[in-house]
Order: C-alpha cells, then structure tokens, then sequence
C-alpha cells in the first residue's frame, strides 16, 4: 500500500469514527417521543392541536431541565386518521428511529391497529385522545401490558351524557347521528348498553356519516318526520358547523338538540348556528372554560405560544399527558422503559381537571366534564371521575 | 309518507344540481379528450378555496367572490392546460389517467402546503331559511338550482349553435378531420378545459355556504361521484349529464333517508359497477360514442 492511499484510509475512517461519535452524541442529548397524529385529511385540525399541545410540554420540561438531564424531542408521523397509514408510521418511529415511547393517535381506529405493534415492539404506547373502549379493555390485565390511555372513554361518555339528558332535561326520543367509525359506532354501543336503565328513552333511528360527508338534508328530514327530541351524535368537530347550519335551514332550530360529543361547545361551531346549538349537551375531557389555575395556566401559555390560537381538548390532553409522562419518568428515575411502565401503574398525577390514576387495565380514572350550551356559551353542570366497571373475565 | 318522499326528491335535486354542474365540465373534456380528468374535484376545490380566501382576507362580498374564486380556478386552468392538458390529444389512455391523478395529488398537497389540512368555514352567500312547499331550505338552494338550469340551457345552446360549440363536437367526432378542416384541435381542447374546469370551480362556490366547510382533500370524493354520473349520463353526453345527475342525488336521498346514510355512497358505486357491465354507453344513448 502507497503512504498516499494509507493517508487516505486513514482519513476515511478517523472521518467516519468522528461522523458516528456525533451521530451518537447528538442521540444521547434529545430523548426522542413519537407522535403520531392526522397531520392531513378531514381530521388534520386534530392533529395540528396535538402537536402544538405537546410541543409546549416539551418546552416546558425541557425548560425546567428535561428527563433524566435530557432534552425531550418529538419526532412527528401522520396518520390521516386511516388505520394502514398509522401502522405505517408506527413502524417507521419503531424500527427506524428506534423510539421507545409513542404518544398516539387521536382516531381510535388507528389507535386499535397501532397496539399490537407496539405491544410487539416493547413500545410504550400512551393515547391521549382515543375513546373507543375496547382500546383498554384489551390492555393491562385485558392483554396489551404496553397500551395506557390518559383519556375518558365513550363508554364512561355515554353513560353520563344519556344520563343528563334523560334524568334533567326529560328528553326521550333520541335519532342516532354519528361518525361511521370506531369511535362513533363504538359510543353508540354502549349509549344502547345504557338505555334499558331509563324504560321511557328509546332510539327511533340511527345512522352513521362517512367523514368527507357535506349533505344532511335526506337524514335531517328523516330525524324531523321522526318526532326525535334529540340527536346522539358522536362525530367529527369539523362536521359539526355542517349539521347545525342544515339543521338551522331546515328548522330544527329549538325543536332538535345535539347530544353527545363533537366539539358543540367551541366559539367556532356556536357561530355557526347559535340558535340550534342552544341548549346542546356534550361530555368533554376538558373545555378552555375549565377554571384550575394550571387549565388557565395552560390556555395562555398555549395562547402566548400559538399567535392567539384557543387551544382544544386535543391540545390540552396532549399537552397534559406529555407531562403525565415527564412525571412518571421522574419518580421511575429511570428511562428504561420497564421502569417507566411500572411508575406508571403506580402514579397519583395531579392533571389540570383532577387526580389521575390508572386502573388494572392501564386506564386512567380522571374526571370529566359535563356542559350544555346556554346563549352562545357553554356552561359547566358537572365533573364526574369516570372508572370503568369491566365485565367479569370468564 | 308522500310528504316524506316530495323532501326527499326535493333534496336530492339539490344535491343532483351540484352533481350535474361538476360533471358538465368532466363529460366535455372527456368528450374532446377521450382522457377522464381525475383533477376535476381539484378546481372544484381550487375555486371553493380562492373563494374564502378572498372573503377571509380582502372581505369582498360572496359575488364578488364568485367571480374571483372561478377566476383563480381558471387561471390554474389555463397553466395546466397548456402545460399538460394539451399534450394529451391523441396520447393513449394511460398518459391521461397518470398525468390527471399526478396533477390531482400535486394541488391538493400544495393547497393543503399553503392554507394547512384543517377545515375552513365558509362564510358568505344567503343562508337564511325559506319555506318551499313546505320546506325549508336556504335560499342559495334555490341559487343552485336556478344557475344549474340556466347553465344547462347556456350549454346546450353554446354546443349547437356558437362555432365553439361546433368546434368542441367536430373535435369530439374525427380529431383527424378537424386537423384537415383547419380546426385548432389544441385550443379547443384548452378553451374546453377552462369551461370545464370553471364551471367545477362555480359549482364549489355554489355550495360552500351551505356544505360549509372548506379543506384540501374536499374535491376527492366529488371526481369519484362525478365519474359515476358521467357514466351514467353517457361519456360526453351534456344533456344526459344533467338527468344522471339529478337522478344519483334523488336515488341517494331515498337511499340515506329510507335506509341509512351509511349507504349513501354505495349508490353511486353501484351505479357506474351496474353501468359499465350493463350499459357502458350510458342511460341515454343507443349506442356508444366512443
């Protein structure tokens, strides 16, 4: 070998060395969190308030000292709300960059098809936004010892809005209206579980939207021939201001209310039909409205960070739960991931809406609220902890 | 029950006219381009979004905002058409099918690039309610219903009458003939891609107010429809068009409202599945034109 030639292999791999020693490095700062999220289609606005949600928590943590001494750093992947597109995320966060926690998704039906991958993997899946049930009545003693969820369920849901709107307000005749997806099929399940309780309510009809759905009139002139008081209706924020302004041209106005869960309470979807969102009832995991110094806290931090922007329930559960993760990493003292799993079953967060606990099936118990809409402004009835009664494993 | 049923018809009509406009333009360049234009719902889009743009940002009223949102759309247009449209006279099917889905994909990311994927909500046009025969709908229904016949007749008359319109059917007949007369067979089928593509634009801006929400992904689920109602009223076919049209939005109105609106969009994919095994001339023609 000519001394030129070695000179140059020399070089080559003093170079090399030098490149993985920062590659290595600059991994050894930032612990890395995977976010996956609809970033575009119908539910993009969704995503786009998770992850502005959970950027803020991250500044936050990183700004009082991060993890363990590290930086947390998001890395970001997009669902659309479609089941094959969150896998595909899900496996690139897994086996390309290697994450060993995973915050997502909004849409329970991906978040359905991200658990076993996760479970797989030895990934901490932690949901943020997700309601269908089964997510956790497949998880810690159901199965999945990877899945935790820091958000109500539609089952916990159903039971209380059908509750208030049967006992409260003497509704009966409800028309079912829903997103035709896990969520929306799914909370409709048990509203139905819950209906024999109360022998006067009964469902006249039911009927689920695909999600690019724009026109109503056939369904609505249904509804109104039907004589239902009531819509339950489990859908899409973005869907809403749709149904209201056709309610509103085809006079359902103050004859009809909504029922359920699917942002009636925002200034948003109140302008656009104030008259037909008077008087609806929605459970929330949580509104801006809710007055907890850290909830007001939040919201101007949120506000200070966003241009303006009112944060939603998707920011704050996001927001919430990054820190729900930077405490439980805390009191593990540990990033090990079976270290952090154990603290997490153990741990007693205080969140902005209340204590926060995990039952055996690594779902949380944390309270929720109840709100109607009154002259253009939601109003708080109640906050009620939701703990899930399982059925009885055979 | 027959009351019942008159709603029902009454709104499918509605719907059926925002069908028909967008299919109108779609069945006109398929006619001189023997190429099914997979972007069409894009200008729909496009037009819909200049539209609130305008309104959102330079407050002009919902007027005003038709005619620039249809103008924005052309402009589009006329890019693309000269750019890609054009090249694909005479090009086999494929060409259309790839460069069509290509441009679909490309506007509907840039938009979402540039506006974000979330909803928009589109404020304008005349919403209030009115009592129809018993009835209640927002006047720009009734908007859309009036502007989709009068555009109909417009249409029909500029096919037979206007040397464009004779231009579009010559060159929809025999390119090669065309090109022998001395007929420009590229402008024609430039200047009816702008028709086209403006009169999705139009139908978009039409019923913003009342569908209303406005995001990138929203003319997706138009192109497949209207495919359906292209088939149905004959490849080409202007005058079919509009009866295809009223005739999936008054079949899937009984469809929601008797059965489910779960099924709605089942209608239209039986529809063009039943058409083409059965029919693929479509409902109104003997024989196929192409």
């Amino acid at each position: 070998m000519k001394p030129r030639t070695i000179r140059h292999f020399a070089c080559l791999a003093v170079c090399s060395a030098a490149a993985l020693f920062a590659g290595g490095a600059s991994a050894q700062d930032a612990y890395k969190i995977g976010l996956v999220s609809p970033l575009s289609g119908p539910n993009a606005r969704y995503g786009a308030f998770a992850n502005k949600g959970a950027a803020l928590a991250a500044k936050e943590i990183n700004a009082a000292g991060g993890v363990m001494g590290r930086k947390i750093e998001f890395v970001s992947g997009d669902s659309q709300c479609v089941p094959a597109e969150g896998v595909s995320a899900t496996k690139r966060m897994i086996s390309f960059d290697k994450l060993p926690v995973i915050i997502g998704d909004v849409c329970s039906s991906v978040t359905l098809a991200m658990q076993p991958l996760a479970e797989e993997a030895g990934v901490l899946l932690i949901n943020a936004a997700s309601s269908n049930p089964a997510i956790t009545y497949k998880a810690g003693v159901g199965g999945y010892k990877w899945t935790f969820r820091n958000y109500p369920t539609d089952e916990a849901r159903a039971a209380i809005v059908l509750e208030h709107a049967v006992k409260n307000r003497a509704l009966k005749n409800f028309a079912v209206l829903s997103v035709d997806s896990d969520y929306g099929r799914g909370a409709i399940n048990f509203t139905k579980k819950y209906l024999p309780r109360y022998p006067d309510a009964k469902i006249l009809s039911e009927d689920y939207y695909k999600d690019s759905e724009t026109d109503f009139r056939p369904v609505l002139s249904k509804i109104k021939n039907s004589g239902a008081q009531a819509i339950l209706m489990y859908g899409q924020a973005d869907t809403t201001p749709i149904v209201a302004r056709q309610m509103l041209e085809m006079g359902l106005a103050g004859k009809v209310v909504l029922v359920g869960n699917a942002e009636f309470n925002t200034a948003k979807t109140i302008a656009s039909a104030p008259s037909v969102l008077n008087g609806s009832i929605e459970a929330a995991a949580w509104l801006p409205e809710w007055t907890s110094p850290r909830s007001l806290k939040f919201v101007e931090e949120y506000k200070k960070a966003n241009g303006g922007e009112m944060p939603n329930n998707h920011a704050y559960t996001h927001w919430e739960t990054t820190h729900l993760l930077a405490a439980a990493i805390k009191a593990a003292n540990s990033l090990k991931n079976d270290d952090i799993r154990n603290a997490l079953v153990k741990i007693k967060y205080d969140s902005a809406m209340g204590p926060v606990t995990f039952d055996d099936h690594n779902q949380a118990v944390l309270p929720m609220v109840l709100l109607e809409v009154a002259d253009g402004k939601p109003v708080i009835k109640s906050a009620i902890a939701t703990k899930v009664e399982y059925p009885k494993q055979p | 029950m027959g009351s019942f049923l008159f709603e029902q018809v009454v709104n499918g009509i509605i719907s059926g006219s925002m069908y028909a406009l967008i299919a109108a333009g779609m069945t006109m360049i398929f006619g001189v381009l023997r190429a099914i234009n997979f972007a069409h719902g894009e200008y729909y889009m496009i037009g819909t979004f200049a539209a609130w743009y305008a309104i959102e940002k330079f407050a002009v009223g919902y007027v005003v905002a038709i005619v620039l949102g249809v103008a924005a759309a052309a402009l589009v247009a006329a890019v693309i058409g000269r750019l890609v449209m054009q090249r694909l006279v005479g090009a086999p099917f494929q060409a259309g099918v790839l460069a069509t889905i290509g441009i679909s994909l490309i506007l509907q990311n840039a938009v979402i690039l540039a506006f974000g994927g979330g909803y928009k909500v589109f404020e304008g046009g005349w919403i209030e309610p009115v009592q129809f025969a018993g009835i209640g709908m927002a006047q720009q229904r009734i908007v859309l219903i009036v502007a989709a016949v009068a555009i109909f007749a417009a249409l029909e008359w500029m096919v037979r009458k206007t040397r464009m319109g004779k231009a579009i059917r010559a060159v929809s007949q025999n390119i090669e003939c065309c090109h022998v007369n001395g007929i420009d067979v590229e402008s024609v089928v430039r200047r009816t891609f702008l028709l086209g593509t403006a009169l999705a634009a139009l139908s978009g801006i039409l019923t913003a107010p009342v569908n209303v929400s406005v995001y990138g992904g929203m003319g997706e689920s138009i192109t497949l429809k209207t495919f359906a109602v292209i088939v149905m009223g004959g490849m080409g076919n202007v005058r079919g068009t509009l009866l295809a049209g009223m005739l999936l939005g008054v079949v899937e109105a009984l469809v929601s409202g008797l059965i489910g609106l779960q099924y709605r969009d089942s209608v239209g994919f039986i529809a063009l599945l039943l058409m083409l095994m059965l029919r693929p001339h479509g409902l109104f023609s003997q024989k196929a034109r192409f």
